[in-house]
């Protein structure tokens, strides 16, 4: 997964509660939720009608919503891939 | 008309409202009583030509939407239906494979996107778009696919434990079940010959897992070409060797293992016994083609062709102006999946369904084996020549010149590679291009009576909008 894949690189194992694991994870978890805030945003605003009766996803959204999070994470990781490689080009 | 040569229209004191209106209006009275008049000719001819030919397009475009529009239409009701988490999409496989000679491999699919693709998103059916890049992958994608299924049916592999935990019915007969629900969509030809030749082959090859590029590479490497040979025997080697066919008389040249191939491409002595040894580790009764095949979801055939070359710009012209044909066609094959009517496959009937499409293949394709003959044939003219100064480099006969300092020469061990590279390449499209060509009957089996089935239009179809 992208964001597994592009994390911060394990620090030293100095011990089960050392700081900078803690950060490590802190960093990680925020990631994560950031990204997953983003998807949740951008699907439900392109995949679901705004007047709904029912709270049942249909099947037209909940196919929607398959492509929206397919194509958000290829694009996510292609653009960290490319981010990389500039970082790595420039620095 | 009057004497006094006046005007036609005499002003009355009962002009028309306008007429006297305008007359204050300060626009000059002659343009007031000016009578209309026809353009000249050739602005006739002009006007009517243009307008004729944006009029089609614009009426023409109008009936795509509005004919795409009716079917969204029909089956946007299924969109509706609530789907839980835990349940899956009906998901159809598409493919399509590289119609011959074109070099946008992606004609087929776009195919299907422009034309089938919204009605199945209107009806909420998933999709999963399989491209052939050269000739043949479909062919061979299809065959790995079966020859892996057949494994894990026969305990050889052991199903893939993946790390995520999938919600929903993950049991191999539910998503069995899925799969058969589902569909395969054949777009073109081409694809149909290349489909039905990998289930051929699927079901007939054996069962143990080959790596093309091992094979090829032991095949080549008994091959003589890359011999370490003085100059009068290159030439002898290069005249005997022209289809790539193992060397027959061995003792006529040094020993091919020269001093610089690297150990894995020193030619073994009991290469046979290497790749029995392979096989052996499966058992014999595995490799013999099973007698039935297990059912095979249901076909969906659309039509399509593709139109290449100059002689067949009338064709493309026609085919811009009547982009309705297109839609009309893409819809009713989308429907027909949709509403999942099926009959078993006929043999009779079905083999000869895209035959048609195949007068439209260029005509220099029927030469392909030959153009690729040729090109094989200069690449190992020139092969000698690089051996030769990469050699020397190597081994350092001689100073390289400064042309070779500042672009490097490749080195044996990049030739070789690139050979490999070359000849999978070139076989490959070869026996990819026996599969498509016309001549090639579209591959069938009297296995495949029971197992397959096409989608065919439900019984109470209009046959308009």
């Amino acid at each position: 997964m992208s964001f597994l894949g592009r994390g911060p690189v394990a620090p030293s194992s100095a011990g089960p509660l050392s700081s900078e694991r803690v950060e490590a994870a802190i960093q990680e978890v925020e990631l994560v939720t950031d990204v997953f805030n983003r998807i949740v945003s951008s699907c439900h605003s392109k995949c679901i009608n705004q007047r709904y009766l029912d709270g049942e996803l249909s099947k037209g959204e909940s196919v929607c919503i398959d492509r929206c999070v397919a194509k958000f994470f290829e694009a996510n990781k292609r653009m960290g891939e490319k981010l990389q490689t500039m970082g790595a080009a420039a620095g | 008309m009057s004497p006094d040569g006046a005007t036609p229209i005499v002003p009355q004191a009962q002009e028309s409202g306008i007429k006297a209106a305008l007359k204050y209006t300060g626009v000059p009275q002659s343009w007031l009583s000016k009578r209309p008049k026809l353009p000249s000719r050739n602005w006739l001819i002009f006007i009517g030509v243009t307008s004729t030919v944006t009029g089609y397009y614009l009426y023409d475009r109008r009936q795509c939407k509005a004919i795409r529009q009716a079917y969204v239409d029909k089956v946007k009701d299924l969109a509706e239906a609530p789907l839980r988490t835990h349940d899956y999409p009906r998901k159809v496989t598409v493919y399509g494979a590289k119609w011959p000679d074109d070099e946008d491999s992606d004609r087929a699919i776009k195919y299907f996107r422009k034309y089938a693709k919204p009605i199945l998103v209107a009806a909420a059916v998933d999709y999963e778009m399989i491209v052939g890049k050269r000739y043949g992958d479909i062919a061979s994608r299809v065959a790995d696919e079966i020859k892996s299924r057949r494994r894990l049916e026969a305990g050889i592999d052991s199903p893939k434990q993946s790390i995520i935990i999938k919600a929903g019915d993950q049991s191999p007969e539910a998503k069995r079940q899925r799969e058969l629900e589902g569909g395969i969509v054949l777009i073109g030809q081409p694809t149909f010959k290349e489909f039905m030749e990998g289930l051929r082959r699927g079901w007939t090859d054996g069962v143990e897992k080959v790596d093309k590029e091992d094979q090829l590479a032991r095949e080549l490497e008994a091959d003589g070409k890359f011999d370490e040979v003085e100059e009068p025997i290159s030439r002898v080697d290069t005249e005997s060797l022209s289809d790539g066919e193992p060397l027959p008389t061995k003792s006529r040249l040094p020993p091919s293992t020269g001093l610089f191939t690297p150990p894995y491409l020193r030619p073994s002595s009991d290469t046979k016994s290497s790749s029995a040894s392979l096989s052996s580790s499966i058992p014999e009764s595995l490799n013999i083609p099973p007698v039935s095949i297990p059912q095979r979801p249901p076909i969906l055939f659309v039509p399509f062709t593709n139109y290449i070359g100059f002689l067949q710009i009338p064709h493309m012209i026609w085919d811009f102006f009547n982009q309705r044909q297109k839609v009309l066609s893409g819809a009713q094959c989308a429907y027909r999946l949709i509403k999942s009517h099926t009959r078993p496959f006929e043999p009779s009937m079905d083999l000869d369904s895209g035959l048609d499409a195949e007068r439209y293949y260029k005509s220099s394709m029927k030469k392909y084996a030959e153009s690729v003959e040729k090109i094989r044939t200069g690449y190992y003219k020139a092969l000698p020549d690089k051996l030769k100064t990469a050699r020397d480099l190597a081994r350092g006969n001689r100073e390289p010149t400064k042309d070779e300092i500042n672009y490097p020469p490749p080195t044996e061990v990049e030739l070789r590679a690139e050979r490999l590279k070359k000849e999978l390449r070139w076989r490959s499209d070869v026996a990819g291009w026996d599969i498509i060509k016309p001549e090639t009957p579209v591959a069938f089996d009297e296995r495949f009576n029971g197992a397959l089935q096409i989608f065919v239009d439900p019984p109470d179809t209009q046959t308009e909008l």
